[in-house]
């Protein structure tokens, strides 16, 4: 029988919190504009990163500084995890699914030296928020598929006459919420977040004047939200009425029920509170977490459905 | 086994050449890029500065009531801390005796096209002091040199938010650093901004020719030009652009005055 290594899966799922830490404290650079702070990467005022006097961490300075030491630590974390898979992983794919996770890690970090050197482009920025909610998911992914759980194989679902299948419904959800976190991105990083400074009306109006781009950008991260509102109560309701005796589909499909609600409410105080540092930090770590739950969800449906490639544990070659 | 050892030597080389950049406490900064060739503004001879005999001077006042300044938090850096007192305020609105100061005032058209005026040889510089940029508000010719200087005992970042010229961001680590840029093109204004204390800010209008000036106390400006019809335009950072024209002969001695209200407000 194989050893179920369950020092590996919480090591994954450790990795998932320090990743979410990270997408908080990434989100409170961009909040308190101290993306630029340290001019210089991949040292700090010339500094080696780790190297660089507490007493200067300053201002922006704290903020960018303490963003580039945490996101060193879940690289490190990271390739700590891909030498302990390859070492003791017995699955192929899941080994590789953790090379492609610190891949995505390392280039993450690249595009974030790159939004410095190149003074914040928007696309550069938006690239490195939605690469680390990919990262997010990955590292997800891994700590669903090392647990014990999923190992032991996850109890089939009977299946159901539906117009949409459920693990399909979830896909949608996670896809809606992926565009909607872009959409997000592109507002933050183009200086949108307040080109439509009220709410819930627009520009006094349900539908407002479309005077510039950023108020579309804007716009169109509202509409968004609607719909990820719409397809996560659906989602729930799906699994409620049908799935409610299937605690693994129904306490996540219930946290992102509740996640939601919260995002909805942090995005509203972000913009009455004309984007006030930690509702609107908030309300990226929320994003972040509704994906993540979304992402988990889609797993498991397709897990229990049968949809998913059989589990048998080839032997290391 | 042959593949594992190699992943993880391959592994292990990626975490050390990543721990390894960097050099040790360096003090050095990087000068901002030159944002031109050091040739003067315009084409041919330079203007002789001495046929610039007509003198406009004039006020700019304040209608009503000027608005507050935001308070400024300083607490994000101790040092700056210490000097909280000194400037409990933004400097956006600055008026005394009912003149408003920091108002670049300039000529915005009728100069002969095709004039080169000569670059000035003296450097223009701008102290972070006290986190603060003295001066708040000044101008300087293309290509003539800006020398930015550190004059605290703390770590400033220096970021010119310009759109016609090449932005740069430098950090400035040491007290008495000094790095030295230039501005190709005219451009009004270029705001400077700390990206490590918030609440610092300067602004500067780069010009092609010597005919500018800003507002000192009173709201009091003054401009020697050459002989002709001319379009003065006063800018400042909240209220905005005001223009007039004037045309001045040999030794004219003319007033033109602007004024602004709470309800000017300067164009996003």
């Amino acid at each position: 029988m194989q050893d179920e290594n369950i020092s590996l899966h919480r090591f994954a799922v450790l990795l998932a919190c320090c990743t979410a830490f990270l997408i908080f404290v990434g989100g409170l650079v961009t909040s308190t504009q101290s993306g630029l702070s340290v001019p210089d990467w991949p040292t700090t005022y010339g500094w080696n990163m780790f190297t660089f006097p507490f007493s200067k961490w300053v201002g922006g300075i704290f903020y960018e500084h303490s963003h580039r030491l945490v996101a060193s630590t879940v690289g490190f974390l990271t390739v700590v995890l891909t030498i302990w898979m390859w070492i003791k992983e017995q699955r192929r794919w899941v080994r590789w699914l953790t090379t492609a996770a610190l891949g995505t890690v390392i280039m993450q970090g690249i595009f974030g030296g790159l939004t410095v050197i190149f003074l914040l482009p928007a696309w550069i920025s938006t690239v490195h928020a939605c690469l680390a909610q990919t990262f997010f998911c990955l590292v997800i992914a891994l700590a669903v598929v090392t647990s014990p759980q999923w190992k032991h194989g996850l109890p089939l679902m009977k299946s159901r006459a539906e117009s949409i299948p459920v693990q399909t419904l979830c896909a949608m959800t996670t896809a809606a919420v992926y565009i909607q976190l872009i959409m997000g991105a592109l507002m933050r990083h183009t200086n949108a977040g307040l080109a439509i400074p009220d709410f819930p009306l627009a520009l006094g109006h349900i539908i407002p004047p479309f005077t510039s781009n950023k108020v579309i950008i804007h716009f169109a991260h509202r509409v968004g939200a609607v719909v990820v509102t719409c397809l996560i109560v659906w989602t729930f309701s799906r699994i409620a009425r049908s799935y409610s005796d299937y605690p693994l589909l129904f306490r996540p499909a219930l946290t992102m029920l509740v996640l939601v609600c919260v995002q909805l409410s942090l995005g509203a105080i972000t913009v009455w509170t004309a984007k006030a540092v930690f509702p609107t930090t908030a309300h990226v770590l929320t994003g972040a977490l509704v994906l993540g739950t979304s992402f988990l969800l889609t797993l498991r449906a397709y897990a229990m459905t049968g949809a998913h490639i059989s589990e048998a544990v080839p032997a290391w070659k | 086994m042959q593949k594992r050892t190699l992943f993880l030597c391959a592994s292990f080389l990626v975490v050390a050449l990543v721990a390894g950049c960097g050099g040790g406490g360096s003090t050095e900064s990087p000068i901002p890029p030159a944002a031109g060739g050091g040739a003067p503004a315009g084409g041919g001879a330079a203007f002789d500065m001495s046929k610039a005999t007509a003198t406009v001077s004039g006020k700019i006042s304040f209608d009503g009531m000027p608005p507050a300044n935001d308070k400024v938090q300083m607490s994000s850096d101790p040092y700056c801390q210490m000097h909280a007192a000194d400037y409990p305020t933004a400097e956006t609105v600055k008026v005394s005796d009912g003149g408003v100061e920091n108002v670049i005032v300039y000529v915005s058209s009728g100069l002969p096209a095709g004039t080169s005026y000569g670059t000035p040889s003296n450097a223009v510089e701008i102290v972070q002091q006290n986190c603060h940029y003295i001066p708040h508000v000044f101008t300087i010719m293309t290509n003539q040199t800006l020398n930015v200087k550190n004059g605290d005992m703390t770590l400033h970042n220096i970021h010119v938010w310009a759109e016609k010229n090449p932005q740069f961001n430098v950090g400035q680590p040491v007290k008495d650093m000094v790095s030295p840029t230039k501005f190709a093109t005219p451009e009004v204004p270029v705001p400077i901004r700390c990206d490590v204390h918030k609440w610092m800010g300067a602004f500067v209008g780069v010009f092609d020719n010597p005919f500018n000036t800003v507002s000192g106390s009173g709201g009091k400006f003054e401009l020697k030009l050459p002989p002709g019809t001319y379009e003065i335009t006063a800018w400042h950072e909240k209220f905005g652009k005001k223009t007039a024209m004037i045309t001045v002969a040999d030794n004219d001695k003319k007033e033109t005055n602007f004024t602004y209200n709470a309800n000017d407000k300067a164009a996003d």
